[in-house]
């Protein structure tokens, strides 16, 4: 005789849990999955909405002025990015491998791009190389608007992306491998290439792939000073934005989805191998000082150093300086906006908003989800499904979520339609955009508690929200504070996703930036840029403080963390 | 007979095609202290999740206290549980730990502080209420998980090899410490652990199980000396297993010595396996007055302290090895040597046999 199958009861705890997972997994799936899916739609309707197979995208490749889009956006892109990937290197070689004085003030000027739109980067070199460029003889009388530009412009504000993962990589190392290579008489260029680099391998491959994504998928840069020169990610906007050829976008979205997605799976599998190929018995590597060598590497950080704070500095005073080239005295006229066409206070006040309602509202969605998807005893297809569909923004190019949005929400049948055109549609998009990172960040933490709250928590007869409350929470507040900055942070720069959402009244800074830039107004376009920087800077310290304050308060039970 | 405190039946549970518990019985009785034991992957967690409600069974039944709790979600079962990993909450205090579980009650706070007072002098820690679990050792951060689990007065208390993480000496101390407390509090105590000794040393009745079934239910003395199979002979304590054959006359021939024993159950010409365990096989030197010896030489001597370890062969045991015990007096009486030739007595009650071909791993 067969004993029936047990089918377990749900108790209370498990309802709230796998109903919070079903209303997460629908929120997902309407603010990403539906509008891409429309997006995939759409690519192969007619204006009309008739179906017709692949013929816009044979329309799109047998147009040479579009087509020619993919090849430029192609070598620019893997130029830019093996030029990243070689100076990324360098300094993260010189931070985590040398003896160089200065190591944090390094660490923290890298970083400073992070804090800019892309758009900045482009604006300053507009200043330096321009027209009327301080420093125009150097490009030997070759223009900068075009590829050059677009090249040193993504470079300037990828850099921080790659020296991260680099960094990473770099950071941990096996003594012992040095100590047997050295043993075995190996020579010190042996060494590098048989032990530092293939132990960086995988960082270096994830850098490599994250960089070219970026930069292949930026719209910022290429224009303000990509010139004529066509790339796939202004293509969109002028599909979109200047001749309302929907369809057409949406194909050039397709294809800006293929590098990405690719991306996203060498990441994955990239950052799996890292993780194993150190084991547990490894000995902390410890540079050693060589003069010769820590000498010339610091010669080598102090010129990138240079060249980050030259083009920060430049933009910083192309928005004091009063009338470019011609009067160089000082104003602060240019952050008055008043007489400048496409920007405002006003954007700015909206931007803060936009950054605001999505920390807060990010922070909340993104560590409840993955706590949800953590701990959550039942319904294990549905975790699973929910886990995946927050993995897919990394995989997602911000202007490609964009347009989706447009699909999605300016659909005439749809019931979200009210959205459209409202500060809440850019909060949505926001953190759809950001959503994976913050995921991951918040699952790390998660991981990091004993897995067994939950069990004694419910032997305990306590519900599952009160532990959430009393222990997760405050257990993982770094983390969320992490996470409420890097949404900030993204909200305040970013331009791809909302260029195709924001609407007369919630115009955002960072789209100020490009929409003064594009009237001429370059000079006020820059204090705009300097006003992000400005207020991220300040975040940031912000949150630097918060946290240091957070981690004293709780040092008692922090110590020895076992 | 009274109804047992928990009655398990029928446990069966399947992860895909993976069979981790396989048709589980057990009756517990209220006030005992149960073991399982057994190596990893035995099934023995996945025995506690399921009485625990954590990760319900496939088929089958438990009944607690009478109730049927087969489908029951943990908080709606009557169980305390300490785990390896003691699961402190390590931003509340010890005393806001121990009171996890009573502040949900609604009691009143006066009621709720005597109770976590009671415990911190229970669990030998009087002055620690006001600490965060980092600032106590291991041991005492278990005790604290103890106390924990214990505040509710749980019906039956669940022990997830609550002492593995422990360096050895902690370990011994806090044998002793959680066996009298259980004494003490009369509560119903399943505990897992690999550790036979531990199982040995603290349970009234252990359960020995080996890839998701249960090899033998039995008092830690029944297990030991009274091994119901192959498995529980060599995993329970250092055991000589030697190829036999049963001959008659009760008796089997080991090498070309005849011992006899217990022989019930095996056809004579049958191959079996003799089980011996080192420390009831009795050295007699040169001479030999007892029946049921046999004469080998000693291979090496191994001084552990008090007793050593001798390895025998050869003489009548021919290729076949023996380990034996010898208290270090004897030894010195004996005045050993290696390679000297020596007799051996094995009693016959301590010769159990088991079938040859059973297949072990």
């Amino acid at each position: 005789m067969v004993a029936p199958r047990v089918r377990p009861r749900l108790g209370r705890d498990e309802w709230l849990m796998g109903g919070g997972l079903l209303v997460l997994a629908l929120y997902l799936a309407v603010t990403l999955l539906l509008p891409l899916a429309l997006m995939l739609a759409k690519s192969v309707q007619d204006r009309e909405g008739a179906f017709v197979g692949l013929t816009n995208f044979a329309q799109y490749f047998t147009h040479p002025a579009l087509s020619g889009a993919v090849g430029n956006s192609l070598w620019v892109s893997a130029l830019a990015t093996a030029i990243t990937i070689g100076l990324a290197f360098g300094y993260a070689y010189a931070l985590n491998r040398s003896c160089i004085p200065f190591k944090g003030f390094f660490r923290l000027i890298a970083m400073l791009p992070l804090l800019a739109p892309s758009l900045l980067s482009a604006i300053a070199l507009v200043y330096l190389f321009g027209n009327q460029g301080a420093l125009k003889g150097w490009l030997l009388g070759e223009s900068i608007y075009g590829p050059i530009g677009i090249v040193i412009g993504s470079v300037f504000w990828t850099f921080p992306h790659a020296l991260i993962i680099i960094s990473t990589a770099l950071a941990t190392a096996d003594a012992r491998l040095y100590e047997a290579s050295e043993s075995l008489g190996a020579s010190r260029w042996r060494t590098f290439t048989v032990v530092t680099l293939s132990g960086a391998r995988y960082g270096l491959i994830s850098a490599l792939f994250v960089v070219f994504t970026l930069v292949i998928t930026d719209f910022g840069v290429p224009k303000v000073v990509g010139g004529q020169f066509n790339m796939l990610a202004t293509d969109i906007y002028k599909q979109v934005v200047g001749q309302q050829n929907f369809q057409m976008g949406a194909v050039v979205s397709l294809l800006l989805l293929l590098p990405a997605v690719l991306a996203f799976f060498v990441e994955r599998w990239a950052q799996r191998r890292q993780i194993s190929s150190l084991s547990s018995r490894a000995v902390p590597y410890h540079p050693k000082s060589r003069p010769v060598r820590d000498l010339a590497l610091l010669g080598f950080v102090g010129l990138v150093a240079l060249v980050i704070l030259g083009i920060l500095g430049m933009a910083a005073f192309a928005s004091l300086a009063k009338l470019w080239p011609y009067n160089l005295s000082l104003t602060l006229s240019h952050y008055d906006f008043s007489n400048a066409d496409g920007g405002s206070w006003a954007s700015y006040g909206n931007s803060i908003r936009l950054a605001l309602y999505t920390a807060v509202f990010g922070s909340l969605v993104v560590f409840v989800g993955a706590y949800l998807v953590e701990k959550t005893r039942v319904a294990k297809p549905l975790r699973t499904a929910t886990h995946l569909l927050a993995l897919i923004p990394m995989a997602v190019p911000g202007m490609v979520l964009g347009l989706a949005y447009i699909f999605f929400f300016n659909a005439p049948g749809n019931p979200l339609n009210f959205l459209y055109g409202t500060m809440a549609i850019l909060v949505l998009a926001t953190i759809a955009h950001f959503y994976t990172v913050s995921h991951l960040t918040a699952l790390t933490a998660l991981k990091q508690l004993d897995p067994e709250f939950e069990s004694v928590s419910a032997a305990l007869k306590t519900p599952f929200y009160r532990t959430f409350w009393r222990v997760t929470t405050p257990m993982c507040l770094p983390a969320i504070l992490d996470i409420a900055i890097y949404f900030f942070i993204n909200a305040m720069t970013t331009v791809s996703a909302v260029v195709f959402l924001y609407a007369p009244h919630t115009t955002l800074a960072s789209v100020a930036v490009l929409n003064m830039d594009d009237a001429g107004d370059t000079a006020p376009a820059a204090a705009m840029a300097m006003l992000i920087v400005y207020t991220s800077a300040g975040v940031r310290l912000l949150h630097a403080g918060l946290s240091r304050w957070l981690l004293r308060r709780t040092q008692a039970w922090r110590q020895q963390g076992r | 007979m009274t109804t047992p405190y928990l009655r398990i039946r029928n446990l069966t549970k399947r992860f895909g095609d993976f069979t981790a518990l396989d048709n589980v019985n057990i009756d517990i009785h209220r006030g005992e202290f149960v073991c399982f034991l057994g190596p990893s992957g035995c099934g023995k967690t996945t025995l506690l999740r399921a009485i625990s409600g954590l990760d319900i069974q496939t088929h089958g039944t438990v009944e607690q206290d009478g109730r049927d709790i087969s489908a029951l979600p943990p908080a709606k079962r009557d169980f305390g549980i300490v785990f390896q990993s003691y699961a402190l909450f390590q931003n509340l205090t010890v005393a806001r730990n121990i009171a996890y579980g009573l502040e949900n009650r609604k009691q009143p706070k006066a009621a709720i502080q005597q109770r976590v007072k009671e415990l911190l002098e229970l669990i030998g820690l009087p002055d620690s209420g006001h600490k965060y679990p980092a600032q106590l050792s291991g041991g005492q951060q278990q005790r604290v998980a103890l106390a924990r689990a214990l505040a509710i007065s749980p019906g039956l208390l669940l022990l997830d090899e609550p002492l593995s993480a422990l360096d050895a000496k902690v370990r011994v101390h806090l044998r002793e410490e959680i066996k009298s407390l259980q004494r003490r509090l009369g509560i119903t105590t399943i505990m897992i652990t690999h550790d036979q000794e531990e199982a040995i040393s603290m349970a009234d009745r252990i359960v020995v199980m080996k890839d998701g079934r249960i090899e033998q239910i039995g008092t830690p003395l029944e297990i030991y000396h009274q091994p119901a199979s192959l498995f529980v002979a060599e995993f329970i304590g250092a055991m000589n297993l030697l190829p036999a054959t049963r001959i008659g006359h009760g008796e089997i021939q080991l090498g070309s010595a005849r011992l006899a024993c217990a022989v019930q159950g095996y056809e004579p010409g049958a191959a079996v396996r003799a089980a011996v365990r080192p420390e009831d096989i009795v050295c007699t030197g040169k001479t030999n007055g007892h029946a049921n010896s046999l004469q080998a030489e000693v291979h090496d001597l191994e001084f552990m302290g008090p007793f050593f370890w001798l390895s025998l062969g050869g003489g009548e045991l021919g290729e076949h090895r023996l380990r034996a015990q010898l208290p270090s007096q004897r030894a010195r009486e004996l005045d050993l040597r290696p390679s000297e030739a020596m007799h051996l007595h094995i009693p016959a009650e301590h010769i159990r046999l088991f079938p040859s071909s059973y297949s072990h791993g």
